[in-house]
């Protein structure tokens, strides 16, 4: 049942052509996310440089209406963090605990707030480690809650200034962004 | 063109897409096409009972494959794919319209890969022949499932997720490719324009995929592309009209008969075979493989008879 009638291909041709195809589609793949990755280091280390330019000019100017971090100041990321979050499960904030710890930071939640403001307390659990943070990057993995359960996902954040910082995460189809802002 | 095919995807929108497609495609495309072809069969006066059997049957043991591959998915799959992705993939891939075109082309790939397998494999064709084993050829064929069905894609496109594509778009991958194929199990489209019928796998390619005639035998193994046939040497055009079905009929519309009937006529091999070492060859073998001793034993039996 299972002879051709023509000549068979050689098992090794099989090989390197199916080998080929594959190197060929996955090389793909891979040039371009390396190069959408170079492209974005690109425009991130210019936004850097901007970021500080527009820093030291309003520095040597004496213009302090919007408060930059210091090279002191923006390394820290201790200190207490609220977030709103307006979902079907949870409308209201959460309050977290940022402590350094070894090389890491870790927020823990110490409250949860209703949608009026009311509090209670909570039992310390940790959310958030950020392994890496440059002063304005840094990632890390971040515990989502789903349907009960708690899962680990990676995370990055940004400041967007040393009072606000945006977190970001893409757990398997879900992704979003927090807002988390300095009490 | 590169800013395109770079630019950055949201994964809601790409679960939307194959959702889309995947998911909704039975609604839209695959029962009201299976619709139109019992009106066919009916204007053909081909409408039998053996035929709305057959189907019924097909669709019964789809919910027996489906229920294997929910067990599979559940407690080993995700949790396998995931782990080799985490620990041993080449860097990740973002997810992008270049990403998702090459995991579909691979996904293509291992399923061609994957179902010549399955037919050149003693335990893959145990399983496999289920989905052959109809005399008819409709939509609801494209249902008809062996009990491991399941298992041998799993080995095939690990190596994807090894490349550094993410599991669940492998998986979502995988998925597309199979709708697109049970798209082709239809008898009323017949050969398309000469382009697509030349890259692509379409319903005439896959009719003789499952022919009984000889000359069809082990063609055809395509999800989407044809090409890979063509490149790989298993390509075979339509021309003498398809007799649907496997060398050795079941003819059985009994479901579980439908379901089982090659896993219990490879355990009747084996029982015919001599030596471990021999019955464990003709899990891996060609289905039609016997060891030579046995072969040349048999043939003076024959002789002698």
């Amino acid at each position: 049942m299972f002879v051709s009638n023509k000549k068979r291909m050689k098992n090794s041709t099989l090989l390197f052509r199916s080998l080929f195809f594959v190197i060929l589609i996955a090389g793909s793949a891979h040039l371009v996310t390396y190069a959408s990755k170079t492209r974005a280091n690109g425009a991130n280390s210019i936004e850097n440089r901007v970021f500080l330019e527009t820093s030291l000019e309003k520095n040597e100017t004496g213009s302090r209406s919007e408060e930059k971090p210091t090279s002191s100041e923006k390394d820290d990321l201790t200190g207490t963090w609220k977030v709103n979050y307006n979902m079907e499960d949870f409308n209201g904030a959460i309050l977290y605990k940022m402590k350094k710890e070894g090389g890491n930071y870790n927020a823990y939640i110490i409250e949860y707030q209703d949608e009026d403001g009311y509090g209670q307390e909570a039992e310390n659990t940790k959310a958030l480690t950020i392994t890496s943070f440059d002063g304005y990057k840094g990632q890390g993995e971040y515990r989502v809650t789903y349907e009960g359960k708690t899962y680990n996902t990676d995370c990055t954040i940004e400041m967007v200034n040393m009072n606000v910082f945006k977190l970001s995460y893409d757990f398997y189809g879900y992704s979003d962004v927090e807002t988390w802002k300095k009490q | 063109m590169i800013e395109f095919l770079s630019r950055k995807i949201d994964w809601l929108d790409v679960e939307y897409w194959f959702y889309l497609f995947n998911d909704l495609s039975l609604l839209y495309i695959i029962l009201p096409f299976f619709i139109l072809e019992l009106i066919r069969y009916a204007f053909l006066k081909r409408l039998s009972k053996n035929l709305i059997l057959d189907s019924i049957a097909n669709v019964i043991t789809f919910g027996a494959f489906f229920t294997i591959e929910i067990i599979l998915g559940i407690l080993a799959v995700t949790k396998l794919y995931f782990w080799i992705y985490e620990n041993f993939s080449l860097p990740h891939l973002e997810l992008n319209w270049a990403t998702i075109i090459c995991c579909i082309l691979l996904a293509d790939l291992s399923y061609y890969w994957e179902h010549r397998m399955m037919h050149r494999i003693g335990i893959g064709w145990a399983t496999h022949t289920v989905h052959h084993s109809s005399p008819h050829f409709n939509m609801s064929v494209a249902y008809r499932f062996g009990p491991f069905d399941a298992i041998l894609p799993i080995l095939f496109s690990l190596p994807l997720v090894l490349l550094g594509f993410d599991p669940i778009l492998v998986l979502l991958s995988e998925v597309f490719v199979q709708v697109f194929q049970t798209l082709l199990h239809t008898e009323i489209i017949g050969k398309l324009t000469k382009p697509v019928e030349f890259i692509f796998n379409t319903p005439s390619h896959h009719r003789v995929h499952h022919g009984s005639n000889r000359q069809y035998w082990d063609k055809n193994y395509a999800g989407i592309l044809i090409i890979w046939d063509r490149m790989l040497g298993t390509f075979e055009p339509e021309k003498e009209k398809v007799i649907y079905g496997i060398s050795e009929p079941i003819n059985s519309v009994n479901p579980v008969k439908v379901f089982f009937h090659g896993i219990a006529r490879l355990f009747q091999k084996l029982k015919r075979i001599s030596g471990f070492n021999n019955k464990a060859l003709a899990f891996i073998k060609p289905p039609d493989w016997m060891p030579e001793e046995q072969t040349n034993t048999e043939k003076n039996d024959s002789k002698s008879d």
